[in-house]
């Protein structure tokens, strides 16, 4: 059980989910405290009671989550942060890949505690019209005693407060999975709606409505008043003198709001450089490889690019996975991108168009004119670690297998420098069609290192998992393919038992780009540890 | 860009506003405030609303997603046909429900929110959107036919024995034609 622990802590460890959940807790804890037994409330607890703490303690919590949140989203700041490798660990880079969780933890939490201040503050409502102070009349936000509560509502607070609600309402009815499955647009567009958000919440903080004591060594709170005859210590010297606070909030929520918009400016910037075509090439089962070149462009192999193209949608932006980087002799990088849905093929359609006034004439000059485009990335993911491991175990499906040709088409350039001393590739498809993308890669690579007489450096298994209606013929070139080609599913716990026995009590890191279920299995495997005293570390690739 | 399914999230809103208007009335009947009567309809209303919007529809195109456990209540909302079928009755519905949540204060985000939705889906009402339950697909196993599980009777048709019968001296003469057409073995 020892084994399967160490393979637990190395996987799930977590630490940083308790750090944040232990932050949130201590944050909340302390303001509630702050605000239920501080001198400096007294009069105002008195007045609004539980209802006071319950809504400062959540919106302090709400301070944190809205200052977090946007951090995950900084994509070419964690690129920057991925690519330092003196800086981070690697504990500290897996921990990126984890960033859509984390934004999307601190949106829950935003949410819950949203419902928790909301309720709060109704209650407060009430409390302020019907306990309204006449001993301290600055305290009040009413007018009069009993005075409706809807007009209460009218101040600052209360218009930026419902409106908030309102703008979260719609963010998070529209963040929930089966949309964006159904219409990723929908979720897109309204969760574009947080530069509003913000805006409106630095304006919800400024209201003061919520005031505290400022001379509470003049005037202790419960002392007596001035016309007490009898004599004793705790007089009163002074009037209370109550004011509104400082917006925490500001100081909270500005340092990563303008991250994030200085983020947003440069990568506008970047993308605005111009992309040349140089080649678009149709390969089998509906995918198309576009290369292309654009000045000053470096990536590192598994990034990813974002594409917008005007002429097909001016604000759909589109992630696809660079399988050809950008070298030192070569500057063209490539993606191949598989045509599913209606952004891809009418961008295809646009790509492939022929001019057919071309027929008439003479093809002296064929001038292609493709649609223009901008290129903003790139983007780091998880599988830039696969050169980081001494042995590390790559699992694609289908077109998830495009990290992985960027790797492999670096170590086709120079496998000697890498940290990395054995890969295993393992490639599941529906169709034999689909191994004709990469196979020429696949082997020359093969054919470079058995030549270079490292033979087990690259291990090679092919699986179609289409069974019925088979004719399995693959040409005689890729004869190094077709003798690695296994018909059915592959079977996982046999898999990763043999890459342990082959390589024991070493540290394999699990890469995976692929269907659910295929992620959803090996990461249970990896938790699980298997004997021979092999860690399996378990990446997986997502696009955030 | 490409078809919108504005139904699904006109439902997300509803469920969600459901649970507000729940949340909210709880809150006003619990602190008994002043119109708390209008908080306990704002519990009955959002009960009901998050009942009638769990059971997700089907989409027009592609895969649905189902919320768990949403069986019972898909065929409960089956039942009543047309009216849960149609988004205008749901609109219209939706529209009804959220007019009282807002004459109290803790009931008037659920009340705006119930608003919305109840917007969302006139605009998938107007688009032609319907209502389409999810169900499990039956298996049908066919039955295998008669003439699979016996075998056959009656030999092939052929020609009589004597004319089968090789004849050395006219080989051309005794071929004849087959009156089924066979295919032998390909190499």
């Amino acid at each position: 059980m020892a084994v399967s622990w160490r393979s637990w802590t190395a996987n799930e460890g977590a630490k940083h989910i308790v750090l944040w959940l232990s932050a949130n807790t201590v944050l909340f804890w302390k303001t509630f405290t702050l605000y239920c037994y501080g001198p400096q409330y007294y009069y105002l607890y008195k007045m609004l009671g539980l209802g006071l703490c319950l809504s400062r303690a959540s919106a302090a919590v709400l301070n944190l989550n809205c200052c977090l949140v946007l951090l995950p989203m900084c994509r070419a700041v964690l690129a920057i942060l991925r690519g330092s490798q003196k800086v981070m660990s690697r504990k500290a880079r897996r921990l990126l890949d984890k960033s859509k969780t984390f934004h999307v933890a601190c949106g829950v939490a935003i949410c819950l505690f949203s419902v928790v201040h909301v309720s709060a503050h109704l209650a407060n409502v009430y409390s302020f019209s019907l306990l309204y102070s006449e001993e301290f009349p600055s305290l009040n936000i009413a007018r009069h005693k009993g005075e409706v509560s809807w007009c209460v509502c009218f101040a600052v607070p209360g218009v930026t407060g419902v409106l908030l609600v309102f703008i979260l309402f719609l963010m998070f009815t529209a963040s929930s999975h089966g949309i964006r499955v159904c219409s990723y647009e929908i979720f897109w567009y309204t969760h574009n709606l947080f530069v509003v958000f913000y805006m409106v919440l630095l304006v919800h903080v400024a209201g003061g409505a919520l005031k505290y004591q400022t001379n509470v060594e003049d005037h202790p709170p419960g002392c007596l008043g001035s016309n007490w005859t009898g004599g004793s210590d705790n007089v009163c010297r002074a009037e209370p003198h109550f004011q509104a606070h400082f917006p925490q909030t500001w100081l909270w929520v500005s340092g990563p709001l303008c991250l994030y918009c200085a983020e947003r400016l440069y990568r506008y910037v970047r993308s605005c450089g111009r992309v040349t075509v140089e080649s678009v090439v149709k390969h089998p089962c509906g995918v198309v490889e576009v290369r292309m070149l654009k000045s000053g462009f470096t990536a590192r192999p598994g990034q990813y690019i974002v594409l917008n193209c005007p002429s097909v949608s001016s604000f759909e932006c589109h992630p696809f996975t660079l399988t050809t980087c950008p070298t030192g002799t070569e500057a063209t990088f490539g993606i191949h991108m598989r045509v599913l849905g209606d952004w891809t093929e009418r961008f295809v359609e646009l790509l492939l168009s022929e001019d057919s006034a071309e027929t008439e004439t003479l093809p002296v000059v064929q001038r292609r004119t493709y649609p223009k485009f901008y290129v903003d990335g790139p983007f780091g993911s998880s599988s830039e670690d696969v050169f980081n491991y001494e042995v590390s175990l790559c699992v694609a499906g289908g077109i998830g297998v495009t990290p992985f040709a960027g790797v492999l088409r670096a170590l086709m350039g120079d496998w000697q420098h890498y940290k990395l001393r054995r890969l295993y590739f393992v490639w599941v498809c529906r169709e034999l069609g689909s191994f004709y993308w990469f196979a020429d890669l696949l082997c020359g690579l093969h054919q470079k290192l058995w030549q270079e007489n490292r033979p087990d450096y690259l291990n090679i298994q092919l699986y179609l998992s289409k069974t019925e209606a088979l004719q399995v013929c693959v040409g005689r070139q890729y004869q190094a393919l077709s003798a690695r080609l296994q018909v059915g599913r592959p079977r996982w716990p046999e898999l990763l038992d043999d890459i342990g026995k082959s390589n024991k009590d070493k540290r394999v890191g699990v890469f995976c780009c692929g269907p659910k279920g295929i992620s959803k299995a090996l990461h249970q495997l990896c938790n699980s540890g298997r004997s021979c005293g092999t860690t399996f570390e378990y990446n997986k690739e997502s696009f955030g | 860009m490409g078809k919108i399914e504005w139904a699904m999230w006109a439902n997300e809103q509803a469920l969600a506003s459901g649970l507000i208007l729940l949340t909210g009335g709880i809150v006003g009947v619990a602190g008994q405030f002043a119109g708390w009567q209008f908080a306990a309809y704002g519990v009955a209303a959002g009960v009901f609303v998050c009942l009638l919007e769990y059971p997700r529809g089907r989409r027009a195109k592609g895969t649905s997603v189902e919320r768990t456990g949403q069986y019972c209540l898909t065929v409960c909302v089956k039942a009543f046909g047309p009216i849960t079928r149609n988004y205008y009755v749901r609109a219209f519905l939706h529209a009804a429900l959220c007019v009282p949540g807002g004459f109290m204060l803790a009931t008037v985000l659920g009340c705006v929110c119930l608003g919305i939705a109840s917007l969302i889906y006139l605009l998938a009402a107007i688009r032609g959107e319907q209502w389409l339950p999810i169900l499990p697909k039956t298996e049908t196993r066919e039955k295998p036919r008669e003439s699979i599980k016996e075998p056959p009777q009656n030999p092939p048709p052929r020609p009589p024995a004597d004319l089968r019968r090789k004849r050395l001296e006219d080989v051309e003469g005794a071929a004849y034609v087959n009156p089924i057409p066979v295919t032998g073995s390909e190499d």
